[in-house]
């Protein structure tokens, strides 16, 4: 599903972000990427949908190479992922329906269509009480969960997800895990970079450590055993 | 959006292949209208202050012309008085004034040829001294001369055409003195010219003003949207997606702009304008000033069009490349 293949990326010349990265995650994984700040956690989601290209190196999605992608290829691949971030980056002058439903107009859905399946995703997050509501009176938890219905509505094949717990309470941790468990479960390959060792604790199945642009260390919680890079 | 509520839908059914919104041009043209009236609604407050800004920079556009077109006129009028006057120290015979008046009007860049009788002349000089009518007791009309008046073809009435054209006059046989106020004519060509240089000058940094200030402000009403923009490249909208819908709402920000405008000047030039001329004109015949020609208001109507379309396309440009 998502292949490296050495991939560098060099922000200024002697500032390297990635630095030979190899790395294949199969369709249906859920991946943590850990690391500290400035490990290369969001360069490298960045590279897998696109919003960047590596300075060397190939990334593969599904067998198609992002890195050759043209600008006008580059939405097609976004359409088949979904993203969420710290920060949510929800429209505030939208409702949450409205915010929810900008991933099905994109593919050009009819309202009817958009209606029921926004509907529908926002009752998996338990936010259907408050679809018009604007993002500003929503808690941080509630705005990650229509951030999550927006990226999940149109059941992507990848979900990725960049600090998506860093302004939330633990209880709400629990409950954005919780969604990503679910999603992952109906076959979507889920990548969340984190350095919220709770989370990874109660979720993790696959945990990659980024450190100054290399993988350090790779763990798998079935296996019960490392496997270093 | 309440009547999501009123009708949920069933709760398993997520893969079903969607019906698609109108398919083809139209249909999502139909889409990107919508997208634009509700973006307008949701951001009020930006729309306000472009749709202003564009009303006041075409205002004082069309103010500008329509003062220019209105001292063109009153230029034009004012044209009238070249005229050109042949004088004679005798009554012409009838047969005289034909064959002159023929050979005069065959002169390039005479339009109208009238002759002055001795008579004509004293009432003319009678009615100027209404009023002091005794100063003219013991005067007779053989005093005075008679002449032909020769008014200026509209394109003649240049100095050098002036002067072209009373050369040739003085050529034709029986003709003496000639007068046609040659300080006044050269005069009044300076000033036309210069009002006109004036007017290109100032006209041209106008609009050059007008163009910077606009997109100045569409391009800051774009960057305070350009989250709008990261997202939507982020769930797949394609470029096209992303800018159609803020080319659309230029295109309504700018005709907005431009019909306002028109109506304030309407209004101002109903209000106290049009009765304000007479002043240019110094003519009591033409009643003040004029409206804009119907042409400038469809070009200004056009061009605010025209203002908000590039505005929007050229800002874009810029803060598209998530």
């Amino acid at each position: 599903m998502i292949q490296l293949h050495n991939v560098s990326l060099a922000y200024q010349k002697d500032a390297t972000a990635l630095n030979g990265i190899n790395l294949r995650i199969e369709k249906g994984e859920f991946v943590f990427l850990t690391g500290p700040s400035g490990a290369g956690k969001t360069t490298l989601l960045r590279l897998l949908y696109g919003a960047l290209a590596p300075t060397r190196g190939q990334v593969l999605i599904d067998g198609q190479n992002v890195s050759r992608m043209s600008p006008a290829q580059i939405p097609l691949l976004r359409r088949s992922i979904g993203v969420v971030f710290q920060d949510f980056k929800l429209l505030s002058t939208r409702t949450v329906f409205e915010n929810v439903s900008i991933t099905l107009e994109v593919l050009g859905w009819g309202r009817a269509d958009i209606g029921k399946k926004v509907m529908h995703t926002l009752k998996q997050m338990g936010m259907e009480s408050k679809i018009n509501l604007t993002p500003q009176r929503l808690s941080g938890g509630e705005q990650q969960r229509v951030a999550l219905a927006r990226a999940l509505v149109n059941d992507p094949k990848i979900l990725l997800a960049d600090e998506p717990t860093g302004n939330l309470d633990d209880a709400n941790k629990n409950q954005i895990l919780n969604i990503f468990k679910e999603a992952n479960v109906r076959g979507t390959t889920v990548v969340v970079a984190t350095h919220d060792r709770r989370l990874i604790e109660h979720g993790h199945k696959r945990l990659i450590t980024l450190s100054k642009g290399e993988i350090v260390e790779q763990m798998e919680k079935e296996a019960g055993s490392g496997e270093s890079a | 959006m309440n009547r999501w509520k009123k009708k949920p839908a069933p709760a398993s059914q997520p893969n079903k292949r969607p019906t698609l919104a109108g398919e083809g041009f139209g249909g999502r043209l139909g889409y990107f209208i919508g997208r634009s009236l509700s973006n307008i609604r949701q951001n009020i407050f930006v729309n306000v202050v472009t749709i202003g800004t564009i009303t006041l920079a075409l205002l004082i556009v069309s103010l500008f012309l329509l003062v220019f077109v209105n001292l063109e006129n009153a230029a034009e009028n004012w044209s009238e008085r070249v005229q050109v006057t042949a004088y004679f120290d005798r009554e012409l015979s009838p047969q005289e004034q034909t064959a002159l008046r023929g050979r005069i009007a065959a002169i390039p860049g005479a339009s109208r040829v009238s002759y002055v009788s001795r008579d004509e002349a004293f009432k003319r000089f009678k009615s100027r001294l209404r009023g002091q009518e005794t100063l003219l007791e013991g005067v007779r009309p053989e005093v005075l001369p008679t002449s032909f008046e020769i008014s200026m073809k509209r394109a003649s009435r240049d100095t050098q055409s002036v002067e072209a054209f009373v050369t040739a006059l003085k050529r034709l046989p029986g003709i003496g003195e000639v007068q046609y106020g040659e300080e006044w004519v050269r005069r009044f060509n300076t000033f036309l010219n210069f009002m006109r240089l004036l007017g290109a000058l100032l006209g041209s940094f106008l609009v050059v003003a007008v163009v910077f200030i606009v997109s100045n402000t569409i391009k800051l009403t774009i960057y305070a949207r350009r989250d709008e923009l990261e997202v939507m490249a982020l769930v797949g909208a394609t470029r096209f997606f992303i800018k159609a819908p803020f080319l659309v709402e230029g295109i309504i920000q700018g005709g907005a702009g431009a019909l306002l405008a028109m109506g304030l000047l309407l209004a101002l030039y109903e209000g106290f304008l049009h009765n304000t001329g007479n002043f240019l004109t110094f003519n009591p015949a033409t009643a003040g000033l004029s409206f804009l020609p119907i042409e400038y208001v469809y070009a200004i109507v056009l061009a605010g069009l025209a203002l908000g379309f590039v505005g929007s396309l050229t800002s874009l440009k810029r803060f598209i490349n998530v």
